[in-house]
């Protein structure tokens, strides 16, 4: 079922049925790195690369990673903030169409056939982000709207509540005058304001009731679709409390469908009926959140439920939890293979292991071997020669790599000692996809579909 | 975790920080701002309290006034006092009185802090090896002068001040041309301490960090540093202020471990500032709930989480997210925090309470003991003959005999 802009005017809740609001296929959001005088494009932050996702209509989709994994660009995206660099978005596809896009997506326009290219520019022209008419994306841009994170600077400071709540209204030409007025009075009492908030500025405000008013003006329009952007993270517990419940009674009565993009584990899990986590870009696990917080099926998810204090349970045994070494890698070039492979707990020496990975263990386990590495000429990430201070040193490195037995030692394939160069190459592991391992759950984790699954390795029990 | 046990509680002597009645005012030009109204608290050696509380209930500026950092003006310390006691002599020093040199050799020595933003906290013209090389200077001179093979009785002109890292550039030159030998070995002795304070906290390759500055670092690492840097002169206790509120939930887990083996290892007792109740949980031992400048609730923490009493420790525990609540039935508390500008004299919460009465509007509500170590400061374990109102006027009573029999129940 399609939504029109008419149903939307008449202020209908919009119909739930198994359609998807929004599918993303294999977007990717860089942004440029400039360097030098000139300015010369030097790499990318890759912010989002490669996500595909379907947010179901009517359903809450949880959205977590840690900071600068981008959760927040994506919901950008999605909300048509910022433009993919890659990848479609697609905007209200229901059954069929969705079918049809999936079959004509990998086909080239070239050799499609003249039937298949009407369905696909029909299908572009009406749900496709970037190639929808003016029409559609009129319909589009008022269904999908946002709550943003920071209620202080999201809300200008010079401006009257009702001109702030009623701006939406305005632009669309749904009201004016003393009709903007009472549907603004009506907007705010829906968030739990009241008429004697209609005439005063942000900041006479609490941050909660900010958050409100934000709320308000995303409801302006009778979305479908809201992507919430951490709502609640600069608020205090008993009043985030107070935005939950509004944020729950809201789409228990508009039907929405949320994007609810947050840090909080627990929050999310008392909000969400999907979960989404992501790491470095791209999505690492997908599923029911259930099922997901019961039995994670991505050492990435059982590191953040593990590190997540509780009020439950017995928290005070901590040998049993995971947890991540090192530090989030640069996302300009991220790892090779699973992107979480070097800060893993249960790695395997399938995992993608790189020469780089190499030097960050050599640094912390032996300094005099890193000391020792005079030059190092890289001929793709898994392979390289390293040129040593002296025959000795390189004879270390090279039986130290010999013997060891962590999961790096097993992906070295090849390790050659000529004097003081050491020329070692690796695994070349393509990159991990996210792949369904149970009935509605992806993981993109190698260990996910395997008999023992994602458990610490033995030799560290 | 020690289980704190009647008899710890009736040892008075037992403590190692006591904050007496401490009330701290802010001037504005709005009135006067009570930030902190006539608190009271112990920290025993070893132990971790936790001050629990929202944004803007003072818990920070209790933090501040321990160690004398509240700025005066605007600041004002109307009424208290904070007291350090040495374990070792059972000397006692009022952190509040005390003359400025005293509280200067304190802070840094006997008592550090770790702050809520790393990346705010370490100066960002230093570099890492120099900001630690200060808290040396600052309070073991003497040691790295030892360390450099110095006798500092017969220390040469200049190192003294080289060494408690107050002298200028000209006069470390001027030390460094007369004194090659000394001047090296001194610098080795500060490497050599900041490098042992450094890889204490589990930071690697210590060396390259040390010549790194604050914007090279990760937030976790920042945060290492920090406690580094307030751990090196041992102090007796650690305030740590919101330290994680900054991080990720892995890095918090990480540096929460760190600061858990740090204190197993040294014994130093913390006084943990925060507002997340789950942490409080897991690392503390005592739990106090401040509210809008008052301490409403204090106690052991796996107890006070069991069966809080006070309104607003209920309300502020049912407010959290948790895996069987029903969606959308969170318990919030309605309302907001009051304005703290010359508030009237009466419960501060019971605009937001469930159980407010007439007497609650006029009357303000003392700490009143529970039975095994607990306080709470509210109307209903009050009755209405000490205060002097009728029975009406009173919240509904709860007995202090059935909090008894609850916990007995409860454990």
């Amino acid at each position: 079922m399609s939504i029109t802009e008419q149903q939307l005017g008449n202020g209908q809740p919009a119909t739930t049925s198994k359609s998807d609001v929004m599918t993303l296929r294999d977007v990717t959001v860089h942004y440029p790195v400039k360097e030098g005088v000139l300015q010369r494009v030097t790499g990318a932050v890759r912010a989002v690369d490669g996500v595909d996702l379907s947010i179901p209509r009517g359903q809450t989709l949880g959205l977590v990673g840690e900071s600068g994994c981008g959760k927040t660009t994506l919901g950008r995206v999605i909300a048509g903030l910022v433009p993919a660099t890659g990848g479609d978005i697609w905007f209200d596809l229901d059954e069929t169409a969705k079918a049809q896009m999936e079959r004509l997506r990998s086909v080239p326009e070239k050799s499609m056939s003249a039937e298949d290219k009407t369905i696909w520019s029909h299908l572009e022209a009406n749900h496709r982000l970037g190639s929808m008419t003016r029409e559609r994306q009129r319909v589009y841009r008022r269904n999908c709207q946002f709550v943003f994170q920071d209620a202080f600077a999201s809300l200008n400071p010079r401006q009257l509540v009702r001109d702030i709540v009623g701006r939406p209204l305005r632009v669309y030409h749904e009201a004016s005058g003393e009709d903007l007025d009472l549907k603004v009075i009506n907007l705010l009492e829906r968030v739990g304001l009241g008429p004697q908030h209609l005439l005063r500025y942000p900041h006479q405000f609490s941050g909660g009731q900010r958050q409100r008013i934000s709320i308000a003006r995303a409801l302006a329009l009778n979305p479908e679709f809201v992507v919430l952007d951490e709502p609640t993270s600069a608020l205090d517990v008993s009043v985030q409390a107070q935005i939950l419940n509004l944020l729950v009674e809201l789409q228990e009565d508009l039907g929405l469908t949320y994007l609810f993009i947050t840090h909080d584990l627990g929050v999310v899990q008392h909000m969400s009926d999907y979960l989404a986590v992501m790491y470095l870009g791209r999505i690492a696990e997908i599923g029911p959140t259930a099922e997901v917080f019961h039995d994670p099926l991505h050492p990435y998810t059982k590191v953040l439920r593990d590190s997540n204090p509780s009020l439950e349970g017995d928290e005070l045994d901590h040998s049993a939890h995971l947890r991540l070494t090192g530090t989030v890698p640069n996302p300009i070039d991220p790892p090779q293979g699973c992107r979480l492979h070097p800060r893993c707990p249960v790695s395997t020496s399938e995992c993608g292991w790189q020469v780089d990975d190499m030097f960050l263990s050599l640094e912390t386990s032996t300094p005099a071997s890193f000391e020792a590495i005079s030059r190092v000429e890289r001929s793709s990430p898994f392979a390289a020669q390293l040129v040593m201070d002296d025959d000795v040193a390189a004879l270390e490195l090279f039986t130290e790599i010999q013997n060891s037995r962590s999961p790096f030692g097993g992906a070295v394939e090849n390790i050659e000692l000529d004097g003081a160069n050491v020329s070692i190459r690796l695994r070349e592991v393509e990159e991990i996809p996210l792949i369904p391992v149970a009935p509605g759950r992806m993981s993109s984790c190698l260990l996910a579909g395997r008999p023992d699954g994602i458990r610490p390795p033995a030799e560290s029990r | 975790m020690s289980n704190v046990s009647a008899s710890d509680v009736n040892n008075s002597e037992d403590w190692l920080l006591r904050v007496d009645d401490l009330s701290v005012h802010f001037h504005t030009p709005r009135g006067v701002v009570q930030a902190v109204d006539h608190v009271s608290f112990e920290v025993r050696p070893g132990e971790t309290l936790a001050l629990v509380g929202e944004t803007g209930c003072g818990k920070s500026v209790t933090a501040r006034s321990i160690m004398k950092l509240v700025p005066e003006p605007p600041g004002d310390y109307a009424s208290g006092k904070v007291m350090l006691r040495n374990p070792a002599t059972g000397a006692v020093i009022d952190m509040l009185a005390a003359p400025m040199d005293q509280v200067r050799a304190t802070r840094g020595d006997r008592i550090a802090m770790i702050f809520q933003d790393p990346g705010k906290a370490l100066n960002p013209s230093l570099t890492i090896g120099r900001q630690l090389a200060e808290v040396f200077g600052e309070h073991r001179a003497q040691m790295l002068l030892t360390n450099a093979g110095i006798d500092p009785a017969k220390a040469p002109l200049g190192s003294k001040s080289v060494a408690s890292q107050r002298a200028g550039v000209i006069r470390r030159s001027f030390f460094n041309l007369t004194h090659r030998g000394q001047s090296r070995a001194l610098q080795a002795a500060v490497d050599a301490s900041v490098i042992d304070a450094l890889s204490d906290t589990g930071i690697p390759n210590p060396r390259k960090v040390m010549s790194s500055y604050p914007h090279e670092l990760s937030g976790g690492m920042k945060q290492r540093v920090m406690i580094a840097q307030a751990l090196a002169c041992d102090p007796d206790l650690l305030i740590a202020d919101e330290p994680t509120t900054a991080l990720d939930v892995t890095i918090q887990a990480r540096i929460l471990d760190l600061i858990n083996d740090m204190q197993q290892r040294r014994g130093t007792a913390i006084l943990y500032i925060t507002h997340d109740l789950s942490l409080v949980r897991q690392f503390a031992d005592r739990l106090a709930v401040m509210y809008a400048g008052r301490l409403v609730e204090s106690g052991p923490a796996l107890e006070v989480l069991r069966s809080p009493q006070h309104p607003y420790t209920q309300g502020l525990l049912a407010a959290i997210p948790r895996a069987g609540t029903p969606r959308g039935q969170l318990a919030a508390i309605a309302g907001s925090v009051p304005q703290l500008i010359d508030p009237p004299p009466q419960c501060h919460f019971s605009s937001r309470c469930s159980f407010s009465a007439q007497a609650c509007t006029n009357h303000v509500p003392g700490l009143i003991p529970l039975p095994v170590a607990r306080e709470v400061a509210c109307l209903r374990f009050t009755d209405a003959v000490s205060l002097g109102v009728n029975q009406e006027q009173m919240p509904s009573h709860v007995d202090l005999i059935e909090v008894e029999s609850a916990e007995a129940v409860s454990s």
